[in-house]
């Protein structure tokens, strides 16, 4: 099974200024279940349709294992057609001339591969994706579920050593999508195919890749494991993109009274950060407390919304808002009083470039942490040092 | 994860290295070449005779060297000066084009208040009989416009022209001749055959008209008159606008009905005009005549293109057009069936009951027993001159239908396929250049009315040019002149639906492996059979309606059913040549409903492309 590199591989359209992708360096290692996320836009199915060869690089250069396909600095260019590289497309682009097995089978025909051999591995693949009685539909008579299976089983009857898949998910309601996702986990463990696909959807990416690459307006933001990803985002943006609800932003540089609290209220747990222009929180890292104190802001509780199994609670700080997400009942009512209190180490600090600013260990003394009694609950407490609520979901 | 980043990569690369990457991905694109290839067929089948023609009128004909006192072939501006400042030009373009211009603007108006209000009943009101009006109004629009001509002349012609009298003539009633011929007829006709047009239009924007929108109003307490007047009709604008100018642009080139109504009372129109120039061998003031023609399509187009920019401003994506809402018409509902129950009568009944019977009659206007016979059809050794049988035992009856079939079923296929070919290349093309050059080349022949593209393609044809031989008098002139004259159809609808079709489902099969071969054979154009047959069909329904191509180009050996009834006509044998017009209305009408058949779409939208 291949390794998909990419150097600093650019796009641009026609006409437009800013490059769809911009100078992007990565590897997909053999047998790695990569997902790009990012927002709609940010030029994610442009890398996979490049790496599919449907369109062509501006500059820099794909290769697969050690064959260069595409750069324009070698001119060469191989067309999709003999990459042997298998894509998914979000709409799945089933043929609606063909029955369901000529949809699967037509790879095959076209490799002149021996009509009983085509036939074996056709009802292989069918009945591995659960299709096989749908064998002779058409496209149209089947649900979206199961259009997916087919468009999967189309590249897979070929046996593609690398699988593309775009927004593979996005399509589906949301009992098929658990469903799927569970499906191309298990396929990714018996073909053992390399899977790159392609996501604007946090929960997907986070559901199902083993890597993640965060990108935004063309640009790689960052490469890393779901759970990396989200406890140590490396920027601004990954910070603001991943996690729902969204990670609480505090500019500390803004002449408005809750930032001066709050900078104080860093400064007086003698945390000074350099250059640090903007301090995050996640949601499920704010404790909230009754008792005040040297450590703890004056909040009010604005709203509760439960979400089902978990609240989401709204507070006011001053003129502005923090959220706060729990997954036990809260003990207070709208409009109550309480005190917040925001772990040291569960701080993200970005700079004026909006990247992450590493703590040093000076930075992470302990001894300002609250006396445990003063915490609210054990659950709450434990989170504060796992620090990685998606490590137990997954 | 790494991440590989070397010096030399960092740089920009060079020119020839991206010119040589991009041919090395259009290599791999073969509709790059077949656009280029398109690009330069169409260059040289519409560009050209467009531009020979308004070259021609710049040029001394051969056989006008005496009159010019020039040698043939050299510049002048004789023939500009003859038709636009000399004694004549009064009779060769200007009364001409004030006809044409109030032919024109009366079909205009009359078609558009009518049509707007039928399009209003059939699709907004609860009127007796609204599902069977809504396809009846629209069979006038699949009938050749000269068929009403035919029915016009069998009821009110007089003596003005010899042959057989008109039916109120032998009653004793006497036509005047404004009623019989000239202005007031063919703008009736004309009125008849596009209105529905209209309601195709305006009814299929009122139908996506999103009913919310009023509904909007109404809860604001606005009443019918305020939502029709400040909602409904601003709303509409576009669709009024381009159905307005489409007939305008359609009534420019229309030839065949001025020609058999115009004639008998020297009544020209620039269409009539330059026929009548070029039969007499002026070439010269037939290319200015053209060119005028052309002028006026462009002016036409222009203001289309404007306006549709400016419409795009109101489109709004209807949520739900659903149509559930239609207004109670109360007392209203007879009297308003009643109103296109008689469009239906006036537009479809009478004129084909009329050439009906003119064709089992044997004095026209006289109804006795005894003087209706099928001899016509189906009789033989009759007493005539020529055309001793009935029309449907007649070898030439046959030998044009044929040769109809022949020309214009090929060329309908021919310009089907390139409108296909063209869609691909126009949507897959790699150089943008290329694809909007096919786009608006073969979107040209809709500003050159038909009998002005004629003009241009037996000037470019008529003569050997360099390895093309003379090609007048050949079919193969027809079915050139054809196949260009529908390309705007054509590549319409291939852009259309090669748009609709997306890229995918071919980017799927070379992702599965498939060369450009198999995904055209395999992928393509399997999925379009459908609109590739609906695409054939249309064309060759109008190609069969046509006369303007064929009056010019066609000679007796190539004749098709429309020139041999309309020759049929010119030699007084009315019965015949009302048969004749009767079998092209059936052959259309079929074709008609075999379209529905293989698209599945109901005929409004069909026609409507």
């Amino acid at each position: 099974m291949p390794t998909i590199t990419l150097t600093n591989l650019t796009k641009c359209y026609d006409g437009n200024t800013e490059p769809s992708v911009n100078k992007v360096s990565l590897t997909v290692e053999d047998g790695e279940f990569m997902c790009l996320l990012g927002p709609s836009g940010c030029g994610k199915t442009t890398i996979l349709r490049m790496i599919a060869g449907i369109e062509h690089s501006t500059s820099g250069e794909i290769a697969v294992d050690d064959l260069v396909v595409d750069s324009v600095h070698q001119s060469c260019f191989i067309p999709p057609e003999q990459r042997r590289i298998g894509l998914v497309f979000q709409n799945y682009a089933l043929w609606p001339h063909m029955t369901v097995e000529r949809n699967v089978d037509f790879g095959l025909r076209l490799q002149k591969v021996p009509a009983h051999e085509r036939k074996e591995r056709c009802l292989d693949v069918m009945s591995k994706l659960r299709i096989l009685e749908y064998a002779d539909r058409y496209p149209s008579q089947l649900s979206g579920g199961q259009q997916q299976r087919v468009a999967l089983a189309r590249m897979l009857a070929v046996n593609p050593g690398v699988l593309l898949l775009d927004e593979p998910l996005s399509n589906l309601d949301a009992t098929l999508r658990l469903e799927m996702r569970a499906e191309l986990r298990r396929l990714h463990q018996t073909f053992g195919t390399t899977i790159i696909f392609v996501s604007h959807d946090q929960w997907e990416a986070m559901t199902l890749a083993n890597t993640i690459a965060v990108m935004n307006k063309g640009q790689l933001q960052q490469i890393g494991t779901p759970d990396e990803i989200y406890a140590e985002p490396s920027n601004r943006f990954v910070a603001e993109f991943i996690g729902n609800p969204k990670i609480n932003l505090i500019k500390l540089e803004d002449s408005n009274a809750e930032a001066i609290n709050i900078a104080k209220h860093i400064q007086a747990r003698r945390l000074e950060v350099d250059n640090a222009k903007v301090c995050a929180i996640r949601p499920e890292e704010i404790i909230l407390t009754d008792s005040a104190n040297i450590n703890t802001l004056p909040m009010t509780i604005e709203n509760i919304m439960p979400t089902g199994g978990s609240w989401v609670i709204e507070l006011s700080f001053g003129e502005d808002r923090l959220f706060h997400s729990t997954q036990s009942r809260p003990r207070w009512r709208e409009g109550d009083q309480v005190n917040a209190y925001l772990p040291t180490p569960s701080l993200h600090f970005f700079d004026h470039d909006e990247k992450r600013l590493v703590l040093s260990e000076s930075h992470l003394d302990y001894s300002n942490l609250l006396p445990s009694s003063a915490l609210p609950n054990k659950q709450n407490a434990n989170q504060i040092h796992t620090n990685q609520p998606y490590a137990k979901q997954a | 994860m790494t991440t590989l980043l070397t010096a030399a990569e960092q740089k920009k690369p060079n020119l020839w290295r991206r010119a040589r990457h991009s041919f090395a991905v259009a290599r791999h694109e073969p509709a790059n070449l077949i656009g280029l290839v398109l690009a330069i067929f169409f260059a040289y089948l519409i560009l050209a005779p467009v531009l020979s023609i308004l070259v021609d009128s710049f040029i001394v004909q051969s056989g006008d060297e005496a009159r010019t006192h020039q040698d043939e072939g050299s510049f002048t501006f004789y023939y500009i000066v003859r038709t636009l400042y000399s004694r004549i030009s009064e009779i060769l373009l200007w009364q001409p084009l004030y006809n044409t211009l109030a032919i024109a603007a009366g079909t205009m108006v009359f078609s558009m208040s009518i049509g707007v209000v039928l399009a209003w009943l059939v699709n907004r009101t609860n009127m007796a009989g609204r599902a069977w009006f809504a396809t009846a109004l629209i069979v006038p629009f699949m009938l050749p416009t000269w068929t009403f001509a035919l029915a016009w002349t069998t009821i009110f012609k007089n003596r003005t022209v010899g042959g057989q009298p008109g039916w109120l003539e032998s009653l004793g009633i006497t036509t005047s001749n404004s009623v019989a011929y000239g202005y007031v007829p063919i703008v009736f006709i004309l009125v008849l055959h596009y209105t529905p047009l209209v309601i195709l239009i305006v009814g299929n924007a009122l139908r996506r008209l999103d009913t919310q929108m009023e509904d909007s109003a109404r809860v604001l307490g606005a009443p019918s008159r305020v939502i029709a007047f400040s909602i409904v009709l601003p709303l509409i604008r576009p669709a009024l606008m381009s159905a307005a100018l489409l007939i305008f642009a359609d009534c420019i080139g229309e030839f065949a009905v001025p020609y058999i109504l115009g004639l008998p009372v020297r009544y020209d129109t620039l269409a009539t005009g330059l026929y009548r120039a070029l039969d007499t061998r002026q070439n010269g003031v037939a290319a200015v005549i053209a060119a005028v023609i052309m002028i006026i399509g462009v002016i036409t187009l222009l203001i289309d293109v404007r306006m549709m920019k400016e419409a795009r401003r109101f489109v709004t994506v209807g949520g739900k057009g659903n149509m559930d809402r239609l207004r109670k018409l109360g007392r209203m509902r007879l009297p308003a069936s009643g109103f296109a129950g008689a469009f239906v009568l006036i537009g479809v009944v009478l004129p084909l009951l009329t050439l009906f019977l003119s064709t089992i009659m044997i004095l026209p206007g006289r109804f006795t027993l005894e003087n209706f016979t099928f001899d016509y059809w189906i009789g033989s050794n009759l007493d005539t001159v020529a055309l001793r049988n009935g029309i449907l035992l007649t070898p030439e009856f046959w030998q044009a239908a044929w040769n109809t079939i022949v020309i214009v079923g090929s060329s309908s296929m021919i310009s089907g396929v390139l409108g296909l070919l063209v869609g691909y290349a126009v949507l897959r093309c790699s150089f943008k250049g290329v694809g909007s050059f096919l786009r608006q080349i073969t979107f040209l022949p809709y500003l050159v009315p038909g009998i002005a593209f004629a003009a241009a393609f037996l000037s470019l044809f008529a003569v050997t040019r360099g390895p093309i031989p003379a090609l007048y008098g050949t079919p193969l002139i027809l079915i050139i002149a054809l196949v260009a004259e529908k390309m705007p159809f054509a590549s319409r609808s291939g852009i259309a639906a090669m748009t609709q079709l997306g890229k995918e489902p071919e980017e799927a099969a070379r992702i599965a492996g498939a060369n450009w071969f198999s995904r055209m054979t395999k992928i393509i154009i399997p999925i379009q059979a459908g609109p590739l047959a609906t695409g054939i069909l249309l064309p060759f329904i109008s190609g069969i309606k046509g006369v303007s191509l064929f009056i010019i180009l066609a000679i007796p050996s190539t004749d098709v059913l429309t020139t041999y009834s309309l020759r049929l006509l010119d030699y007084n044998y009315d019965q015949a040549a009302n048969a004749v017009v009767l079998m092209i209305a059936l052959i259309a009408w079929l074709g008609t409903v075999l379209i529905q058949k293989i698209s599945g779409t109901g005929l409004a939208q069909g026609l409507e492309n």
